[in-house]
Formats: C-alpha cells, structure tokens, sequence
C-alpha cells in the first residue's frame, strides 16, 4: 500500500462516512449533541463496511 | 376523517387489497408480482397515513418497507429462478401504475410539509420506493440472467 492508495482509501471512507453523515442527519427527529455524536460513530462504521462490501463485489 | 386519511384508505383497499388477492390466488408468476407490487402500494399508504394523524414515526415505518420490499422480491426472484426462467412474469403496466401512486403520493406530501429535514426524508424514501420497485421488476422479469448462476 504506497501514498497513492493510501490516499484513495482515505478519500473513498471519507466520502461515504459523508454521504451515511447526511443520512443519518435526515432521517433524525431531533437533532441534539448526542445523536450527531451517534451519528458521526455509526457512519464511520457504515463507512469501513460499505467499503469492505464495494471491494468485495468488485473483487479489488 | 381527512383528505390524507381518505387518500390513504383508497390506497390500502385498492392497491394492498388488490394484492393480497393477487397473492392469494393464481398462478406462481401472477403471485410473485403481486407480492412485489403490495409493499409499492402499502408504503405510499403509511406516508399518508403519517400525515393524515399527524404521526412522524409511520414515515419510518414506510422507509422500513421501501428498503425491505424490493429486497425480499429479489430473493424470491433469486429463489424462484427455475421456476419463472420459462415464462419470466412482466407486468410492467401495473408495476408504472404503483410507481406513479409514488410519485404523486410523495410530492404531494412534500408540499404539505414545506422545505425541511422532513421532506429530505420524504423524499429520500421517494426515491427507495420508485427505483426499488422498478429495480424489483426489472429482476423478477429475468433483467439479470447472470443471477441463474452459481
């Protein structure tokens, strides 16, 4: 894994945990401390394994 | 008693009533579209029925089905592979039809609720409804011939 990949990960799980970041921030009632706390937490988990999914399905 | 009320009462006799008949009886390729097209008739009707008591939660309810909906047609469409390759099942009249009941029924609530977060979510679902049962369809009449394998 050199610099060049290093950085497309890092981009890749930058934009999904965005992308779940925004989900999850409209599909809430309310929006307070706590659930953006859970929120920014649960999309980086989404994040790790939505990419682990898109490797998997693309075979990369 | 309201209009949204009204609306959503048309929609459950109609369409999911509708459905639950064609579920019941017919053959096996008239059943597996039925059962697609009930959860395309039964989402649309929770939305309305969110409005129509004033209930933000049924909206989740209705997201619940329009994720799950098209993922249990695929299974079908997956399990069901040997049985519908020889006359795959396209109803694609009614498949439009419950698309377009969609497409009016999340519009039409978007305007009552106004520019919010609420009608990202409305229309978030919108979208999961319109192209999951269209996606559905395209499965169960044989779009992926790749699935057969393996």
């Amino acid at each position: 894994m050199n610099a060049r990949t290093t950085l497309l990960a890092s981009a890749e799980l930058l934009g999904w945990w965005a992308a779940l970041a925004v989900l999850w921030l409209v599909f809430i009632s309310t929006v307070d401390t706590l659930e953006l706390a859970v929120g920014a937490g649960v999309a980086c988990l989404g994040a790790l394994a939505a990419r682990a999914a898109r490797r998997a399905v693309t075979g990369r | 008693m309201n209009g949204w009320i009204l609306a959503a009462a048309v929609v459950l006799g109609g369409g999911v009533g509708a459905t639950v008949w064609g579920v019941a009886t017919g053959p096996l390729r008239r059943r597996v579209v039925a059962q697609n097209l009930c959860t395309a008739f039964a989402c649309p009707a929770l939305l309305l029925l969110s409005q129509g008591y004033d209930r933000p939660s049924y909206v989740d309810l209705a997201l619940v089905l329009a994720l799950l909906g098209p993922v249990g047609t695929l299974v079908f469409a997956r399990l069901l592979a040997d049985e519908l390759a020889a006359d795959p099942p396209s109803a694609w009249g009614l498949t439009y039809a419950a698309a377009a009941v969609g497409a009016v029924v999340v519009p039409a609530l978007c305007v009552a609720t106004g520019p919010s977060r609420a009608m990202a979510k409305l229309l978030v679902v919108g979208a999961l409804l319109i192209g999951g049962n269209l996606l559905a369809s395209r499965a169960l009449s044989g779009a992926f011939p790749e699935v057969r394998r393996g």
